[in-house]
C-alpha cells in the first residue's frame, strides 16, 4: 500500500510541477510588458486541470483499495474491517477448542 | 420456589417509583399495577368453582352466544400492539431532535437579523437570508436522511414479525371447532396437543402427559409437566395453569381460558414494556452537553462584542446584527451532518456484522456500558437439551455439546455403553422428523420432550421398536428369544430396583462401593447444574415371560425389581461456543457480566462457572462456608467475591442491600428471577457509578448530585427480558432465536444470535466515541478562522477577510469529508483493554477539546489566514496601516476614488473584486491550515508517525478538499455565481508555514503528553 501512496504523492508533485509553470510562464511573460495585467485565463486553466488531477487521483486511490480486495482476496485487506472479522472468526474457532475442557 | 413472590419487596419500589413520577402524567398508575404480580386465583379453585365463576360447562363448553357476548365484551384474544409513533413525529423527531436545534435556531436569528436588516436598509445585503435559508436545508436534508436511515433498520424488524395467524381448537356447545385464536374467550373450554401454541391462559382440566414450554416466559429449559392439580399458591409456579404463547411439546391437555388478550401474564409483560419510559441515549447527552458548550462560547463571544460594538459607537441596530452574525458564525453547520453520516457508518459496519441497530444513536451506546446484564437461556446456552456427561463402568464420561460437533468424543467401544444406548434409545418417545437425512444429527429438527431429544441426537438411534407398553417411565421391548425390561427414571429410584451394575457389559452384584461411587457420580453430576437420569435393565427370562405374555401396566404382573442398573446420563443446557471468549473479552474491556436468569440457581452457577461468569477459583459465600466447614452465616460476604442470589432472596432485600451486593460482588448471578425482578436488577446496575467511581465523597450527595450512572446493557431473548431490555440504556435481542415482544423492546438485534457480536458492538462503539472526539475537533477548529474576520471587521474596521459564502464554502464542502474520514481512523491503542468511560467525566466534548480547537490551533489557523489577507490586500497597494479604519469609505458605493498607500486610486466594484480575491486567498488558506489539523486530529496521544497514514480514506479527503478549493477558485463563472476569485500560485503558499507550525505544535505537545503521563500537559489538553 505505501507504495502505491509514495507513486501517487510523486504524481501529484509532477502535476504540480507541470501545472505551476504553465501558470508562471503566462505571468512571466506579461509582466515584462506590463505588471499590472496578469494572464488568468491560463491561470484559471492551469488551476482547473490541477483541481481535475486531484479529483481523479482521489477517486482512484479509494477504488484502488477495493480492486486490491478483490484480486489479493481477503488476508491480505488493509481495511480494518475485515481484519476485525477475522480475529472474531478466529476467536470463535478458538473459542470452540477451549470449551471443551472448560466444560467440567 | 418463591417464583416472583416478591409482594412486599414490589411494595416498596412501587412507592419510590410514585416519587419518581408523581408529576408525570397519570399512566404511571397503571404501569405500578402492571410492576406488581399476576392476580390469577383459579388455580386454588376447584374446577366446578371455575366453572361457575366463567357461566362455562366443562363438557359442553360455552355457548355460541355467551362467547359472542364475552368477544364483545372483553375484545379480542390478541396483544394490543404498543403504540406505534406515526410517522410524521419520527420525521419531525429527526428534525427537531438534538443536534438539529442549534441549527434551527442559528437559522431563525438569520432571518431575524435579515428582517432588521431589510426594515432599515434600502439595500440589505442578501448574506443573512442566504445563511439562513443553508442553514434550514442543511438540517432538513439531513433529518431525511437519518429518517430514511432508521426506516430501513425498521423495515427490516417488520420482516421478524410472524404473521400466520394462530388457530385454536375450542368445544362450544358440546362441539369441537378450530376457530381463529383472536376469537378466543374467558370460559372457553381448549384443547392442546404437542406442538400447538396456547391460545390464551388455561386452567388445565385434565391432562395427559402435557408438558409445555415455558422458557420464553421464565428461563427454564426443560419442558414442564401440566396437570389439573394445585401444586404451589404461586400462579406462576403452579402445574394447572399454561400461559399464552408458550408452546405444548407433548401431550395433550383440556382446559377453561381463564384471561385473555392483555390481561393474560403475557399481556401484562407486554403492556409493561411498552409502557416504560427510556432515558435519552448516552451519546444524546453527550451531544447535550456539546450543544450547551457550544452555545455558551457562542453567547459569550456575542455578548462580548455586542457590548464593544455599542462602546465603539455602533447603533443599537448595527449591534444586533453583530450580535446575531457572531452567534451564528459559531455554529457548526457541517457537524450535524458529520456526526450522522459517522453514527450511520458505524451502523452498517454493524450491520455487516450482524449487529442490527435499531436507533442510530444506539450505535455507540454499548462503547460505553460498563454493565451487562444477560438472560442465560437462548443467550449464553444453545437452548437445548444435550447429553453431556455419562457415568457408566465407574467412569464419568463426557459428551461433546458443542453446536458443531468439534469437540472431542469419548470411548464407546464399552459393552456397557451399548447397553446403555440401547436402553436411552428404547426409552424414547422422540423421533426426528421426516426428511432430514442431509443434516447432521445435531441440526436436525426433533419432535418430542426436551430431555428425550437430547438423548436421542447423543445414541444416534439405530434400533427399532418392536412394541411398546408404557408404564411411567419403564418400557418393556421385545427383542428375538426374549423380553428384555428397559428402564429410566430418577436415578435414586432406579438405583432402589437394582441389585446388580453392569461393569465392561458383565453384571457384577452392586455392594457399597459401589452404590457409593455412584452416590459420587449423581452429587457431582447434579452439582454441574445438569439433569440426571438413571437406566437399568433386565433380561426377562423366557420360561417365566414366553412369547405372547400379557403384560398388565394397571396390576404389576411382572418382576420390576433386582433390575441390572447400567449407567447414568446427564443433561444440561450447554453454553454457546463463542460466549466464554466474549465473557473473557468484556472482563478485560472492565465490563461487569451479571447473569440474570429464571432457571434454577443449581444449574445458573453452572452455566456461569462454564462461561466464566464465576471465573475459576473464586466462590460464593456458600463455597466457602462448605470449604471450610462452618455455617453460611459465619462467613464474611466480602470475601467472597462471586455470589448467587435467588429470586426469594432478591424480594427480601432493600434498596441500600441490593446496592451494597451490586457494588461488592464482582461476580453475580440472580437465579429464580420474575421480569419485574429482572427490571429491578437493571435499575440497580443504573444507581451504580455515582458509588465507584465518587465514593471519597459522601454517598448520599452524590446521590443527588448524579441521579444517572452506569450504563447499562440487557440480553435477553424472551418475553420475560422485555421490560429490562427496554428499561436498560441498550437493550440487545435475539434475532433468530429471539420473541417478537423482546425484539420490539430492544435498541439492538444481534442477527445471529451470538454473544460474541456484544463484544464488536462494545469495540466500535468505543471506537466512535473517540473518532467522534476527533471528528469533532476538526470541525471546531475552522471556526476560529470564521469568526476572527468579522470580529476584526467589527473592532478595526478592516474590509471584511472571510464572507458568509466561502465560510459555509468550508463548513458544509472542504471539511466534511475529511471530517467524515475520521471516523474510519483505526484506535490508537488497545480500546478492549481500556476501563469503560465515566460518563460523569468522560465527555464527548470538554473544555480541553474547546481550548485545543478554539483556543490553539484555531488561533495558528486564523493567524494563516490573516497573513494570506494581508499579503494579497498589500500586493494590491494596500499596506496593513491604510487597511485599519478603512471600512466606511470601502463599503461606500458612492467612494469610486478610494487611494491606496501609492496612491492608486480604486472604483467600488474594483475595490470589491480585491475584497472577494481576499475571501477567496482567506479560504484557501483555511483549506491549507485544515491538511494539517485533520492530520493532527488523528490521534489524540499517539504522535502521526506511530498511527501512520493507512486511513485511505482521510488522503482521499485531502485530495478532495484541496480540488475543491482549486475548483471553486479557478472555474469560470465562480466569481458571478459565489464571488470566488482565481488566485495567483504564490498566493496558495501563504498559509503553508502556519500549517506547518500547527503539525509541529501539536506533535510537541503530544510528545510531552506521552513522556509526561498525567502531567500539566495531560490535564490541560488531553481531550
Amino acid at each position: 500500500m505505501e507504495t502505491i501512496l509514495l507513486f501517487l504523492s510523486s504524481l501529484l508533485v509532477c502535476v504540480a510541477a507541470v501545472t505551476d509553470p504553465n501558470a508562471q510562464d503566462g505571468k512571466d511573460g506579461k509582466k515584462v510588458e506590463n505588471p499590472f495585467v496578469y494572464d488568468y485565463d491560463s491561470l484559471r486553466i492551469g488551476g482547473l486541470a490541477f483541481a481535475v488531477v486531484l479529483f481523479t487521483l482521489g477517486i482512484l486511490l479509494i477504488l484502488s483499495r477495493r480492486c486490491r480486495c478483490s484480486i489479493n482476496q481477503k488476508p491480505r485487506a488493509p481495511g480494518d474491517e475485515e481484519a476485525q472479522e477475522e480475529n472474531l472468526i478466529v476467536s470463535k474457532a478458538a473459542a470452540a477448542a477451549k470449551e471443551t475442557p472448560a466444560e467440567n | 420456589m418463591g417464583y416472583g413472590r416478591s409482594d412486599s419487596y414490589r411494595v416498596a419500589t412501587t412507592q419510590d417509583k410514585d416519587e419518581k413520577e408523581s408529576p408525570k402524567k397519570k399512566g404511571g398508575k397503571d404501569l405500578d399495577d402492571l410492576k406488581k404480580e399476576v392476580p390469577i386465583t383459579e388455580h386454588k379453585m376447584s374446577v366446578e368453582e371455575v366453572c361457575r365463576k366463567y357461566n362455562t360447562d366443562i363438557v359442553q363448553g360455552l355457548t355460541n352466544a355467551k362467547a359472542a357476548e364475552y368477544l364483545a365484551r372483553d375484545g379480542p384474544n390478541a396483544l394490543t400492539p404498543p403504540p406505534t409513533t406515526p410517522e410524521w413525529v419520527k420525521f419531525c423527531r429527526q428534525l427537531f431532535g438534538g443536534f438539529s436545534i442549534l441549527l434551527w435556531i442559528g437559522a431563525i436569528l438569520c432571518f431575524l437579523a435579515y428582517a432588521i436588516q431589510a426594515a432599515t436598509e434600502d439595500e440589505p445585503a442578501g448574506d443573512n437570508l442566504y445563511l439562513g435559508i443553508v442553514l434550514s436545508a442543511v438540517v432538513i436534508i439531513t433529518g431525511c436522511f437519518s429518517y430514511f436511515q432508521e426506516a430501513k433498520s425498521s423495515k427490516i424488524m417488520e420482516s421478524f414479525k410472524n404473521m400466520v395467524p394462530q388457530q385454536a381448537l375450542v368445544i362450544r356447545e358440546g362441539e369441537k371447532m378450530q376457530i381463529n385464536a383472536e376469537q378466543v374467550v374467558a370460559g372457553d373450554l381448549v384443547e392442546v396437543k404437542g406442538g400447538d401454541r396456547i391460545p390464551a391462559d388455561l386452567r388445565i382440566i385434565s391432562s395427559h402427559g402435557c408438558k409445555v414450554d415455558n422458557s420464553s416466559l421464565t428461563g427454564e429449559s426443560e419442558p414442564q409437566t401440566r396437570s389439573p392439580d394445585c401444586t404451589h399458591d404461586n400462579p406462576l409456579e403452579t402445574r394447572n395453569i399454561a400461559f399464552f404463547s408458550t408452546n405444548c411439546v407433548e401431550g395433550t391437555a383440556r382446559g377453561i381460558v381463564v384471561c385473555t388478550g392483555d390481561r393474560t401474564v403475557m399481556g401484562r409483560i407486554a403492556t409493561l414494556t411498552s409502557g416504560l419510559e427510556t432515558g435519552k441515549t448516552p451519546i444524546a447527552k453527550e451531544i447535550e452537553h456539546f450543544i450547551h458548550i457550544i452555545t455558551g462560547v457562542a453567547v459569550f463571544l456575542g455578548v462580548t462584542f455586542f457590548i464593544l460594538s455599542l462602546i465603539l459607537g455602533y447603533s443599537w441596530l448595527e449591534a444586533v446584527i453583530f450580535l446575531i452574525g457572531i452567534i451564528v458564525a459559531n455554529v457548526p453547520e457541517g457537524l450535524l451532518a458529520t456526526v450522522t453520516v459517522c453514527l450511520t457508518l458505524t451502523a452498517k459496519r454493524m450491520a455487516r456484522k450482524n449487529c442490527l441497530v435499531k436507533n442510530l444513536e444506539a450505535v455507540e451506546t454499548l462503547g460505553s456500558t460498563s454493565t451487562i446484564c444477560s438472560d442465560k437461556t437462548g443467550t449464553l446456552t444453545q437452548n437445548r437439551m444435550t447429553v453431556a456427561h455419562m457415568w457408566f463402568d465407574n467412569q464419568i464420561h463426557e459428551a461433546d455439546t458443542t453446536e458443531d460437533q468439534s469437540g472431542s468424543s469419548f470411548d464407546k467401544s464399552s459393552t456397557t455403553w451399548v447397553s446403555l444406548a440401547r436402553i436411552a434409545a428404547l426409552c424414547n418417545r422422540a423421533v426426528f422428523k421426516a426428511g432430514q437425512e442431509s443434516l447432521p444429527i445435531l441440526k436436525r429438527e426433533v419432535a418430542g420432550d426436551a430431555s428425550e431429544s437430547a438423548l436421542l441426537k447423543c445414541i444416534e438411534d439405530k434400533n427399532k421398536k418392536v412394541a411398546e407398553i408404557p408404564f411411567n417411565s419403564t418400557n418393556k421391548y421385545q427383542s428375538d428369544k426374549h423380553y428384555l425390561l428397559v428402564m429410566k427414571g430418577a436415578p435414586e429410584r432406579i438405583l432402589d430396583r437394582c441389585s446388580t451394575i453392569m461393569m465392561q457389559g458383565k453384571e457384577q452384584p452392586m455392594d457399597d462401593e459401589m452404590k457409593e461411587a455412584f452416590q459420587n457420580a449423581y452429587l457431582e453430576l447434579g452439582g454441574l447444574g445438569e439433569r440426571v437420569l438413571g437406566f437399568c435393565h433386565l433380561f426377562m427370562p423366557e420360561d417365566k415371560y414366553p412369547k405372547g405374555f400379557a403384560f398388565d401396566t394397571d396390576d404389576v404382573n411382572f418382576q420390576t425389581d433386582n433390575l441390572c442398573f447400567v449407567g447414568l446420563m446427564s443433561m444440561i443446557d450447554p453454553p454457546r461456543a463463542a460466549v466464554p471468549d466474549a465473557v473473557g473479552k468484556c472482563r478485560s474491556a472492565g465490563i461487569k457480566v451479571i447473569m440474570v436468569t429464571g432457571d434454577h440457581p443449581i444449574t445458573a452457577k453452572a452455566i456461569a462457572k462454564g462461561v466464566g461468569i464465576i471465573s475459576e477459583g473464586n466462590e460464593t459465600v456458600e463455597d466457602i462456608a462448605a470449604r471450610l466447614n462452618i455455617p453460611v452465616s459465619q462467613v464474611n460476604p466480602r470475601d467472597a467475591k462471586a455470589c448467587v442470589i435467588h429470586g426469594t432472596d432478591l424480594k427480601d432485600l432493600t434498596q441500600e442491600q441490593m446496592d451494597d451486593i451490586l457494588r461488592n460482588h464482582t461476580e453475580i448471578v440472580f437465579a429464580r428471577t420474575s421480569p419485574q425482578q429482572k427490571l429491578i436488577i437493571v435499575e440497580g446496575c443504573q444507581r451504580q457509578v455515582l458509588y465507584s467511581h465518587a465514593n471519597n465523597q459522601n454517598p448520599k450527595l452524590c446521590g443527588l448530585l448524579f441521579c444517572q450512572g452506569a450504563i447499562v446493557a440487557v440480553t435477553g431473548d424472551g418475553v420475560n427480558d422485555s421490560p429490562a431490555l427496554k428499561k436498560a440504556d441498550i437493550g440487545v435481542a435475539m434475532g433468530i432465536s429471539g420473541s417478537d415482544v423482546s425484539k420490539q423492546a430492544a435498541d439492538m438485534i444481534l442477527l445471529d444470535d451470538n454473544f460474541a457480536s456484544i463484544v464488536t458492538g462494545v469495540e466500535e462503539g468505543r471506537l466512535i466515541f473517540d473518532n467522534l472526539k476527533k471528528s469533532i475537533a476538526y470541525t471546531l477548529t475552522s471556526n476560529i478562522p470564521e469568526i476572527t474576520p468579522f470580529l476584526f471587521f467589527i473592532m478595526v474596521n478592516i474590509p471584511l477577510p472571510l464572507g458568509t459564502i466561502t465560510i459555509l464554502c468550508i463548513d458544509l464542502g472542504t471539511d466534511m469529508v475529511p471530517a467524515i474520514s475520521l471516523a474510519y481512523e483505526a484506535a490508537e491503542s488497545d480500546i478492549m483493554k481500556r476501563q469503560p468511560r465515566n460518563p460523569l467525566r468522560d465527555k464527548l466534548v470538554n473544555e480541553r477539546l474547546i481550548s485545543i480547537a478554539y483556543g490553539q490551533i484555531g488561533m495558528i489557523q486564523a493567524l494563516g489566514g490573516f497573513f494570506a489577507y494581508f499579503v494579497i490586500m498589500a500586493e494590491n497597494g494596500f499596506l496593513p496601516s491604510v487597511l485599519v479604519g478603512i471600512r466606511l469609505n470601502w463599503d461606500d458605493r458612492s467612494t469610486n476614488d478610494l487611494e491606496d498607500s501609492y496612491g492608486q486610486q480604486w472604483t467600488y466594484e474594483q475595490r470589491k473584486i480585491v475584497e472577494f480575491t481576499c475571501h477567496t486567498a482567506f479560504f484557501v488558506s483555511i483549506v491549507v491550515v485544515q491538511w494539517a489539523d485533520v492530520i493532527i486530529c488523528k490521534t489524540r496521544r499517539n504522535s502521526v508517525f506511530q498511527q501512520g497514514m493507512k486511513n485511505k480514506i482521510l488522503i482521499f479527503g485531502l485530495f478532495e478538499e484541496t480540488a475543491l478549493a482549486a475548483f471553486l477558485s479557478y472555474c469560470p463563472g465562480m466569481d458571478v455565481a459565489l464571488r470566488m476569485y482565481p488566485l495567483k500560485p504564490s498566493w496558495w503558499f501563504c498559509a503553508f508555514p502556519y500549517s506547518f507550525l500547527i503539525f509541529v505544535y501539536d506533535e510537541i505537545r503530544k510528545l510531552i503528553l506521552r513522556r509526561n503521563p498525567g502531567g500539566w500537559v495531560e490535564k490541560e489538553t488531553y481531550y
